[in-house]
């Protein structure tokens, strides 16, 4: 150990290491009453690097190429050794990176931190979650099957409802007048190169905030559930009394992760064709349409509506107005009570959101 | 059994799962980066026999690597490795001098991979083969 200590002792004289650690690990206090919902964060940061990594190896065998992506990602799958391990954390991983991003916005959503001084966090949030499903769309391209080819073509398409410049804005997504060549090189661009950069420098913004503005006290156990922010003046919120960061909340850090990960290796072992629909083992034909060409799990609402609405513009404005609603939502909703059964209006429509949703997804998947 | 001691063990049970799983980590990563061409690639080239004319060489991929057919005037054939022993540049066939010639360090080779001068400090090797109805078979 006395290696360790000297090694510890050589940078803090240097650098002050033992302040960094007071500060920010150890005298880092956040409120006693916190609980695990507050652990989705870390799990998200935990998540997004093991999709760096996996999406890096990935890059090592795959071909960005209309007529070699398929048989680059068959190689990985079955002759590359480990390969199908590699590819089914990266699948996994983004499907479970989605599911913690609802849990995450959920719990924020129901404990009102999204309120102020935090409009801020909330929008940096909003504008990662839109990132993040941009990168599983554009992801889905790249294994040229049946499916990603199909599900691109009718994504796409969607957005040429857009009255006077929809069309255009179809063909400048695609690189051409349909689905081809032209759409997997920008969307590979798109989803190993500039969606995540964009999505590391939100999460700096994201996580930056967090520090300035100080984590919230989740409205449970105390008496006083109110925001007591006025807005008079810059205030870091802080929690004297309450428990450190370093060793203790770090602990549930990692209990969450590892539960989660138990979760991901469940799925990845004993159900690894879970997200693979037979679509997926075709290579992409552009002449030849599937029978049941679906998205993925968390599209099918969106998917739904379209089908649902009789004219394409309204089907799209509508969801349009949802997610423009849920990004403003810390300027709409400006009560400062933050409980949420304290908020019956804020309850009743968010637990009916959350039903219309599941019952959209249902639908959608049996439709 | 007093405190140290519970937190040691507890500090070694830590650390065996931690190499474990650290295990289960870097050796699909090791398998995965591993090259691939020999568990792929077969171990045998063939070539027609009016292929290579005479006093002349034809490089060609072998077990992954590079290998050159040399047809000496009078009808020899002879398959050498065309990776240079010095440090493995890729050799030259000099057709006018019937010598090799590496471009990296001035290494100069006879047309059976004997060194004539320069740094090699070995003759290129030679290559197993055998030739049947007009088909030469490397390896
Ligand atoms: C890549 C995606 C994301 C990552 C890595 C991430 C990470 C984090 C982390 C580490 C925290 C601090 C601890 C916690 O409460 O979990 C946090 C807080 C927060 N996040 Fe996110 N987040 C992401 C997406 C989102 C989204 C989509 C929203 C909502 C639209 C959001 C809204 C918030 C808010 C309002 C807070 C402050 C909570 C508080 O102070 O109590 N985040 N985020
Ligand atoms: S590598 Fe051929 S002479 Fe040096």
């Amino acid at each position: 150990m006395s290696i360790m200590r000297r090694i510890f002792r050589w940078l803090d004289v240097r650098i002050g290491a033992g302040e960094i650690i007071e500060k920010e690990l150890t005298g880092y206090l956040l409120p006693p009453n916190i609980n695990i919902w507050y652990s989705m964060g870390s799990i998200l940061l935990f998540l997004f690097a093991l999709q760096v990594v996996t999406g890096m190896l990935l890059l090592v065998y795959y071909v960005p190429d209309a007529d070699k992506a398929f048989t680059s990602v068959t190689a990985i799958m079955n002759r590359v050794p480990f390969g199908w391990l590699i590819r089914l954390c990266h699948v996994i991983g983004s499907n479970m990176m989605v599911l913690i991003l609802f849990f995450h916005m959920l719990s924020v959503l129901f404990m009102g931190s999204y309120k102020k001084p935090r409009e801020l966090n909330w929008l940096s949030g909003f504008i990662l979650f839109l990132l993040v499903m941009s990168l599983t769309l554009t992801g889905y391209l790249l294994p040229w099957s049946q499916l990603s080819f199909w599900a691109t073509t009718v994504t796409t398409n969607s957005v040429g409802v857009i009255p006077f410049v929809g069309q255009y804005l179809v063909e400048f997504l695609r690189g051409g007048v349909l689905v081809g060549p032209p759409t997997l090189g920008r969307f590979f661009a798109l989803h190993v190169a500039v969606l995540p950069a964009a999505v590391a420098l939100m999460v700096g913004v994201h996580l930056f905030l967090l520090k300035r503005v100080g984590i919230s006290a989740p409205p449970f156990g105390c008496a006083e559930t109110k925001n007591t922010w006025q807005g008079e003046s810059y205030r870091y919120e802080a929690h004297p009394g309450g428990i450190p960061f370093f060793p203790d909340y770090l602990l549930q850090d990692l209990t969450s992760i590892a539960v989660c990960m138990a979760c991901f290796f469940a799925l990845l072992f004993f159900d690894p064709s879970i997200f693979f629909p037979k679509d997926a083992f075709i290579p992409a034909d552009q002449f030849r349409t599937p029978e049941h060409i679906k998205p993925e799990w968390y599209f099918l609402a969106n998917y739904q509506t379209l089908k649902l609405f009789p004219s394409e513009i309204i089907g799209l404005a509508v969801q349009g107005v949802a997610i423009l609603f849920l990004a403003l939502l810390p300027f709409i909703d400006r009560g400062a009570e933050r409980h949420p059964l304290k908020r019956p209006l804020f309850l009743l429509l968010s637990i009916g959101g959350i039903m219309v949703w599941i019952g959209l997804s249902i639908w959608g998947h049996y439709s | 059994m007093g405190v140290d001691d519970r937190r040691k063990f507890l500090a070694y049970c830590l650390g065996g799962i931690a190499a474990v799983a650290a295990a289960g980590i870097i050796y699909p990563l090791f398998r995965y980066l591993s090259p691939l061409s020999s568990q792929l690639e077969s171990s045998k080239v063939t070539i027609p026999e009016g292929a290579v004319r005479e006093g002349e060489a034809n490089f060609f991929q072998y077990a992954g690597s590079a290998a050159v057919l040399v047809h000496h005037p009078g009808g020899a054939l002879v398959a050498l490795s065309a990776v240079c022993t010095h440090m493995g540049c890729i050799v030259q066939w000099q057709k006018d001098r019937q010598e090799f010639f590496c471009p990296c360090h001035g290494g100069r080779y006879t047309s059976d991979g004997a060194v004539i001068s320069g740094p090699p400090p070995r003759p290129l090797p030679k290559l197993p083969f055998a030739v049947a109805n007009g088909i030469i078979t490397v390896g």
